[in-house]
């Protein structure tokens, strides 16, 4: 045991999720046996790539110490004026989609930013309030899009792989290699792991906060964009309780919640540990109702082991 | 099930009978998988789903998948690709969305997987990617009970409307069938006000409570199914006003079928979630077999007032 | 960086009493903002202010009241609850369930003691287990709503005898002219307000959720203190549930869906801060009612529902911003 532990705590090449996401796709490739083929593993690609992309930006905001709840909702919108504005051509709806969630984001980066109020409460309130104003645009109504490009484009693929995925996997490289090569990655970690020491050291703490809001705005409206692809439509409900499974995906990843700690990588890993799981437990035809429990107790027991298997941290700090 | 027998839907639900047992002996076994829409929020999904498992273990050849998208269509999208993943040799969808699920639906299409949309509709545009609709026809139930609100006022009076979950095929085509029907029939009554109850009785009641204090004067309540329309009696008997008021719902559940025995519900609409599970399968397999299956199968679905009550079961939801 | 900047408040810092109106405003902001709301609302619509409709609002508001009573102690402690909107959904849908079956009086215990049960398991995983507050109960919200469902098999559960059950007192019955569910409100939060204010129980809770170390070095056992945040906020959630199992008389698995946020709106828009130590449950019940007559107002003015949600964005971050800039003496802050 405490050579594991050893392993965990060095500089392991390998995260804890991915033992864990391994576990599981070896678990399910003996338990169905529809698992273990290109179609299904592309499929979780596919199926991920939604709460993935959200993801990504949400790892740069939690790794500053701060939390967006409101990317569901950012998805939503962005999805119904992706459908929504086709009339004025496909390009410049996907552009105004796209566009409105960088804004959406600025403006809770920049609230963050100048009021100094806590980023759980401001982005708290624009879930609730970008929600309404899905509903306000879209008058309740669900969108369909008379243009078959926009859904083939969705379903489309290069080889045996499916573009959705492809550009999950690049995004998620890009934005690696931006946290772990870049200056604004090593700002990342500064700013959530001590603000004040952060200032000292002349970063522009409000203005990194709310490009890395912006960030986040941009990958839910572009998950937004794509979902609606998938679905040639948009409903005024979509992305409902996505901020929840996103934030989940994140901290299974690794990264704290209190800020300066965390890793893409680990995030894919979360992300695809909730996929896999989801997947897997549809094609062993588990109730919905028993998979609502299994993800919740997972989501704790991982919880637990990282605890048991992290030296206890000084910092008692909580939300 | 119906005493009456000149009901069409007893004949179907014994013509499902009898071809579950016929079936038995064919020589074909069938992988079926369903997608619905989110079992556990209210009890006809649940009921539903109990009498579908039942069906297709009773007859014996059929191997069925069971998914439940849990109300998000993101998801149920993603079980579509599964069980096209899975080659099943039909697909039954009950859409999150009569919209967002056509693509879903083509990509089964083309890979050659006959679809069967169950319960609520999907757009026209969707229409050519299925093999058949099979559920109730919830424009025409809409009309039904704009009727029956016609008949109670006597063609006189103000009323509001709670509404199913905004986006809702099914709670969108049953507030239009309602409202046209209504304007057509009866211009002497007047709908004040539409607010929507998301299909949840709590919810149904604060918001009509909230009409009780906007509006002096209510004569009629049309909700998008009992369960709503019980919480709206509720909130009514709170403020002392539902003798003056008519209640009409759709979709009736046990609750309403009491209230209507105790005279404190007008009317609802009969829809049992057992035909409409079996009449699904039954145009899957029909489907499957290679015959000739309508585009649109509807089942009947009967008014239900007081006179006619004890035709009908208590419902078990 | 905003959590810094709101740490550096002195911990159990009572409010600082200014002369003048100025300073009385900026103090009681959101009492006022209250007021003036009221006063708006009833400009344009004549029913506002009837009593019938102030009743309503209040009775309605009671049910997200009450559990917002037991939520902020959660975060005067230092931690977050959210999932008392499935414990809600579990508990309502367990005593409607059993009423018919062992009688309202074991109903009621039951549910009680398994609401409690959960809350337990809440308190022990961030209590004892010092784990991620936010983490555990949006678990938790998954892992009791799939109870719910496996419990009652996804079907609505209902009371058969509607009008012989005295079980219809906690949603439907009045005392002295006044609903019940408010009168349970109103003694509920006086309760707490008490227990928080005049306790050493409620000092160790503030002073547990303002410096964890220090309450530590002081001799308070911090973990129960944090453990038993939790009990008090699931015997909320079952009293929440006696108002709404008795109000609706049956109860759908769901029922409780999207009440945590509700929740946390209406303590926010209170001004509880949500990094512990700080709080009281009385801005947690005004800023429960400014959320439900801001409900009622705009239905009565003829917006459609959702415009409630865009009201209330830009009201918690105002509350939140001014209550900050008050104390902080500027309106923003000075950091590029």
């Amino acid at each position: 045991m405490t050579s594991i532990k050893g392993f965990f705590r060095g500089k392991a090449a390998i995260q804890p999720i991915w033992l864990f996401v391994i576990a599981i796709f070896i678990f399910f490739s003996f338990m169905s046996e529809y698992f273990l083929s290109l179609g299904n593993i592309t499929n979780i690609l596919v199926q991920t790539s939604t709460i993935g992309l959200i993801a990504l930006g949400m790892t740069y905001v939690m790794i500053n110490g701060n939390i967006d709840l409101s990317v569901g909702a950012i998805l939503g919108l962005a999805a119904s004026l992706a459908v929504g504005l086709q009339d004025h051509g496909l390009t410049i709806a996907i552009i105004a989609a796209l566009a409105s969630g960088m804004l959406l984001g600025a403006l809770n980066g920049l609230v963050v930013w100048k009021t100094g109020v806590n980023a759980f409460i401001v982005t708290l309130g624009a879930m609730l309030g970008i929600r309404g104003l899905i509903f306000l645009y879209t008058g309740e109504q669900s969108f369909y899009s008379m243009n078959f490009a926009f859904a083939d484009f969705g379903a489309s693929t290069i080889g045996p792989i499916p573009v959705l995925a492809i550009i999950f996997l690049l995004c998620t490289l890009v934005m690696h290699l931006v946290l772990t090569r870049t200056g604004h990655g090593r700002n990342t970690f500064a700013v959530g792991g001590n603000p004040e020491a952060s200032i000292d050291a002349g970063i522009r703490l409000g203005r990194h906060m709310m490009i890395n809001f912006i960030i986040v705005g941009f990958f839910a409206a572009l998950a937004g964009v794509l979902l609606a692809s998938q679905m040639g439509a948009a409903t005024p409900n979509l992305g409902r309780d996505y901020e929840l499974w996103t934030i989940t995906a994140v901290v299974l990843g690794g990264t704290k919640l209190t800020g300066g700690y965390g890793s893409i990588t680990g995030t894919l890993g979360g992300v695809l540990a909730i996929g896999i799981l989801r997947n897997g437990m549809n094609l062993m035809q588990v109730p919905a109702f028993y998979v609502l429990v299994v993800l919740g107790v997972i989501l704790i027991s991982v919880l637990i082991i990282d605890k048991k298997l992290n030296v206890p941290s000084t910092k008692e700090v909580r939300i | 099930m119906a005493i009456n027998n000149t009901l069409k839907m007893s004949v179907l639900a014994a013509s499902v009978f009898v071809a579950s047992t016929t079936v038995a002996y064919a020589e074909n076994s069938y992988r079926i998988g369903i997608t619905q829409n989110n079992v556990g929020v209210d009890s006809y999904q649940t009921t539903y789903e109990r009498a579908f498992v039942e069906a297709a273990e009773a007859a014996g050849n059929i191997d069925i998948v069971v998914l439940d998208a849990g109300g998000d269509v993101a998801r149920q999208i993603g079980q579509m690709q599964d069980l096209v993943q899975q080659q099943v040799d039909a697909i039954i969808i009950w859409p999150t969305n009569g919209q967002a699920v056509i693509p879903a639906i083509r990509q089964a299409n083309n890979a050659g997987i006959p679809v069967v949309v169950t319960n609520s509709k999907i757009a026209d545009a969707g229409m050519d990617f299925i093999a058949a609709f099979s559920g109730p026809d919830n424009v025409e139930q809409g009309s039904s009970s704009a009727e029956m609100m016609c008949d109670a006022l006597g063609g006189e009076g103000q009323i509001v409307q709670i509404s199913g979950q905004p986006g809702y095929t099914t709670a969108i085509e049953r507030a239009a069938g309602f409202e046209e029907r209504l304007a057509e029939l009866c211009p002497g009554v007047e709908l004040m006000e539409t607010q929507p109850g998301n299909w949840n009785r709590e919810r149904a009641q604060r918001v009509m409570e909230d009409f009780l204090t906007k509006y002096d004067r209510i004569d009629g309540v049309y909700s998008g199914d009992d369960n709503m329309g019980v919480g709206a009696l509720n909130a009514a008997k709170d403020a002392g006003r539902a003798g003056d008021i008519v209640f009409i719902g759709a979709t009736n559940f046990a609750v309403g079928y009491d209230a209507i025995a105790r005279g404190e519900y007008y009317g609802s609409i009969y829809q049992s979630p057992v035909d409409d599970a079996h009449a699904a399968l039954q145009t899957a397999l029909d489907v499957l077999a290679g015959e000739d299956v309508p585009k649109l199968n509807f089942f009947e679905t009967p008014k239900i007032t007081a006179e006619n009550l004890e035709e009908f079961d208590r419902p078990v939801f | 960086m905003a959590s810094a900047e709101q740490t550096k408040q002195p911990v159990l810092k009572g409010r600082v009493s200014r002369a003048g109106i100025l300073g009385f405003l900026s103090a009681q902001g959101i009492l006022v903002f209250f007021l003036l709301s009221m006063f708006v609302f009833s400009l344009f619509s004549e029913q506002f202010l009837s009593q019938s409709n102030i009743m309503t609002v209040v009775r309605q508001a009671s049910i997200i009241g009450i559990i917002a009573v037991g939520v902020t102690v959660v975060i005067i402690g230092g931690n977050l609850d959210l999932s008392v909107g499935s414990m809600l959904s579990f508990a309502t849908v367990l005593v409607v369930d059993l009423h018919d079956k062992i009688g309202p009086m074991n109903a009621i215990l039951v549910m009680f003691a398994l609401t409690l049960l959960l809350g337990a398991v809440n308190g022990f995983l961030v209590g004892l287990m010092r784990l991620n507050s936010l983490i555990v109960t949006l678990a938790m919200l998954s892992v009791i709503q799939g109870l719910v469902l496996i419990y009652s098999g996804g079907q609505n559960v209902d009371i058969a005898n509607q009008g012989g059950t005295w079980f219809a007192f906690f949603g439907r019955g009045y005392v002295l002219g006044i609903a019940v569910p408010v009168l349970l409100f109103g003694l509920l939060a006086i309760l707490v307000q008490c227990l928080m204010s005049y306790t050493g129980y409620g000092r160790r809770i503030f002073a547990v959720g303002g410096n964890p170390m220090a309450a530590v070095y002081s001799g308070i056992r911090k973990n129960w203190c944090v453990f038993s945040t939790y009990l008090i906020s699931a015997f909320c959630v079952a009293c929440a549930a006696l108002v709404l199992g008795s109000r609706v008389m049956g109860s759908q698995n769901n029922v409780g869906q999207g009440y945590e946020l509700l929740v946390l709106a209406g303590i926010i828009l209170g001004g509880t801060s949500l990094l512990g130590g700080a709080g009281s449950i009385w801005k947690t019940v005004i800023g429960v009612l400014i959320l439900g007559f801001i409900q009622n107002g705009l239905l009565l003015m003829g917006y459609p529902y959702y415009t409630q949600w865009i009201v209330t964005w830009v009201i918690i971050i105002l509350a939140v911003w001014l209550d900050l800039a008050n104390k902080r003496k500027r309106l923003l802050t000075t950091h590029s």
